[in-house]
């Protein structure tokens, strides 16, 4: 397309002719293209060099031995992985936290295939995989130990956390954002009221009221335990913002679509449910994703009401004298742990524009 | 069968403190094909959605098929059953197939098991001749295929009335005729229909009576005949000169 290619192209590998468009069509883009090339390998080859080639594996190696070996010492990793990932968890039960975990992921992931979406599959996958993760975790019944809640910690009580909050808030949300919208003034303005209330907190504060506050004012029966109370806090926070993004998907969407539906006879229910949710959600689908993202990075907070979720067992990791030179490897090890987490989240946002294109033109 | 097939009484439609509707009285028999027509903001439009409830009325009584149409839910779930429409711009259901379109409501509505709602959409497709766009999206459509697959969509739910609110008007003129004709066919099965429309070849064809609305009101009605060659009222004569002027 560019005055460079006037002359005859030579017929090539189609990637190799696209390789040339995109990256050498003129000499500004060669340039930069090389520059950019050339700074990428050489961050590449500094952390190959640092994080394998000069890096000790060894379990039974510490400070001595890495400091010789001058590379990243991924023996604290080999030492501490079980507090990063278990937390506080008894030692000899901590098998159980990592079935959890898998119990955790396999609901998660269940729970973003289509075909589970449906009411009642849904339903029965969430109760299954919270029944599953509760038993294993909390024990004291089937010959398990008891595990106070408590004593639950690292990514096991991390993903928990996260999956309750958006199981719990994404069905909150979606009922807070038809609310809103409500005929009925008075109902309309006190979700709205509701939602903006929240939204004008920061989450700590609520994550406070949730695990210290309440305990004074509720009776001694609701939510007893203290990470109840806080996934519930954590979920009216998520409900309110992604409320308002729901919202948002929902105004895109043709008030004709609406009267269509309604001449046709379908009641408000099947109406919300297969004509306005899945374009508001269409419509909606990169800010969720995003939502979800920040709800993820923000179970971090959890720790100031006393949890010892994924990010505060990796600062235990490194909170002896024998490790803790070591932190940027923890820091690191528990980076890559999120960022496998939010980059499965976003390539799977990805999948989803990609099968609801298939509906647009 | 001696009950009309509507029956509009004193009808009266506000938006805020603008009179939309004055009075309407119309009563449409079984099987009979009535064309509406008006300069724009007449409230043809109104009339027609005031009779399945997309729009609420203020004051008189709206009776269809003996159904009386009021804040009863089930009244206007019953009568929404056996009164279909046709929008001007389609208002198909975008993340479905065509054939999903066809299907839904008859499957929701009426519990009509996948396979017979399947067999019925198909038939109707076949009816307005695109059978073979059953498992494209709408926006993989012309505007003259949607509007016929809207149509199909509301014959799936086998109404007794049609309304159509100006079905041709967002298409291009080479498509109107392929719409127009789906139209006419079911005009001659019997079809109840009520089409806002200046397609006055149309209107002359089909219809039994032509109603002229303006300002909120029925200023005349008659046979085509007699409104297209000899209005009996001067609003009347200058729509009509407007419209056929061009
Ligand atoms: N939702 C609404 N809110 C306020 N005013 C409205 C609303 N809908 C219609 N109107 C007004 O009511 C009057 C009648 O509208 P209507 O849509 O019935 O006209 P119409 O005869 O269908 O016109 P057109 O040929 O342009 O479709 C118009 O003056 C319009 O501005
Ligand atoms: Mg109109």
């Amino acid at each position: 397309m560019t005055a460079i290619d006037t002359g005859p192209v030579p017929l090539g590998p189609t990637q190799l002719r696209r390789l040339r468009r995109d990256y050498f069509s003129s000499p500004v883009s060669t340039l930069i293209s090389v520059l950019c090339f050339g700074l990428l390998l050489s961050i590449g080859w500094v952390l190959f060099d640092w994080g394998v080639l000069r890096a000790t594996f060894a379990a039974e190696a510490r400070q001595p031995e890495c400091q010789a070996a001058g590379g990243a010492c991924w023996s604290v990793i080999a030492n501490r992985w079980r507090l990063i990932f278990f937390g506080l968890y008894p030692y000899e039960e901590q098998w159980r936290s990592a079935l959890a975990c898998v119990a955790v992921i396999v609901t998660m992931v269940l729970s973003c295939i289509p075909v589970f979406w449906t009411g009642k599959r849904l339903t029965a996958v969430w109760a299954l995989g919270f029944l599953t993760f509760y038993v294993l975790m909390k024990g004291g019944m089937l010959g398990l130990l008891l595990v106070r809640e408590e004593q639950w910690g690292g990514l096991a009580l991390t993903l928990f956390i996260f999956v309750a909050t958006a199981i719990i808030g994404m069905p909150l949300a979606i009922a807070f954002a038809l609310l809103r919208n409500s005929t009925l003034p008075w109902i309309a303005k006190t979700t709205g009221a509701v939602i903006d209330a929240v939204r004008s907190l920061p989450l700590i504060s609520i994550l406070f009221t949730f695990a210290i506050v309440l305990p004074f004012v509720l009776p001694d029966f609701v939510l007893q335990e203290k990470l109840y109370r806080v996934i519930a806090g954590s979920a009216l926070f998520f409900a309110a913002y992604q409320a308002e993004i729901i919202r948002g998907g929902m105004q895109g969407v043709a008030k004709g679509q609406d009267e269509a539906a309604m001449s046709l006879g379908i009641p408000y229910r099947h109406r919300v449910a297969r004509i306005l949710l899945p374009q508001a959600f269409r419509n909606a689908l990169p800010a969720t994703i995003n939502q979800f993202v920040i709800t993820f990075m923000e179970t971090s907070l959890v720790v100031i009401v006393g949890f010892f979720e994924l990010l505060s067992s990796a600062n235990a990791a490194f909170g002896t004298s024998d490790w803790t030179f070591a932190f940027v490897e923890v820091y690191v090890f528990v980076a890559f742990l999120y960022f496998i987490f939010v980059f499965g989240l976003s390539r799977y946002g990805a999948y989803l524009e990609r099968r609801m294109a298939t509906g647009q033109r | 069968m001696n009950v009309p097939a509507i029956s509009i009484r004193g009808l009266q439609k506000y938006y805020g403190t603008y009179h939309a509707l004055r009075s309407i009285d119309l009563t449409v028999k079984r099987g009979e094909r009535i064309v509406v027509c008006g300069p724009s903001g007449s409230g043809k439009s109104t009339m027609i959605r005031c009779i399945n409830r997309l729009e609420e009325h203020d004051g008189g009584t709206i009776n269809v098929l003996g159904t009386e149409l009021d804040d009863n839910i089930g009244n206007i779930d019953e009568i929404r059953r056996e009164v279909g429409m046709v929008f001007q711009h389609f208002n198909l259901f975008p993340h479905m197939t065509v054939l999903e379109n066809c299907t839904l409501a008859p499957m929701l509505v009426r519990k009509t098991p996948l396979a017979e709602a399947e067999a019925l959409a198909m038939r109707y497709l076949e009816k307005v001749r695109i059978p073979d766009q059953a498992d494209k999206y709408p926006g993989q459509l012309s505007g003259g295929q949607q509007q016929r697959v809207a149509i199909a969509r509301s014959l799936c739910m086998k109404p007794e009335i049609l309304l159509f609110d100006e079905p041709t008007s967002a298409l291009d003129p080479e498509m109107i005729s392929e719409v127009l004709d789906v139209m006419t066919s079911l005009a001659s099965e019997g079809m109840t229909m009520i089409c806002v429309t200046h397609e006055m070849g149309f209107a002359r064809k089909v219809a039994d009576r032509v109603i002229f609305m303006d300002r909120g009101e029925i200023v005349e009605q008659g046979s085509p005949e007699e409104f297209f060659t000899a209005p009996k009222t001067d609003r009347g004569a200058q729509f009509l000169s407007q419209v056929l002027g061009h």
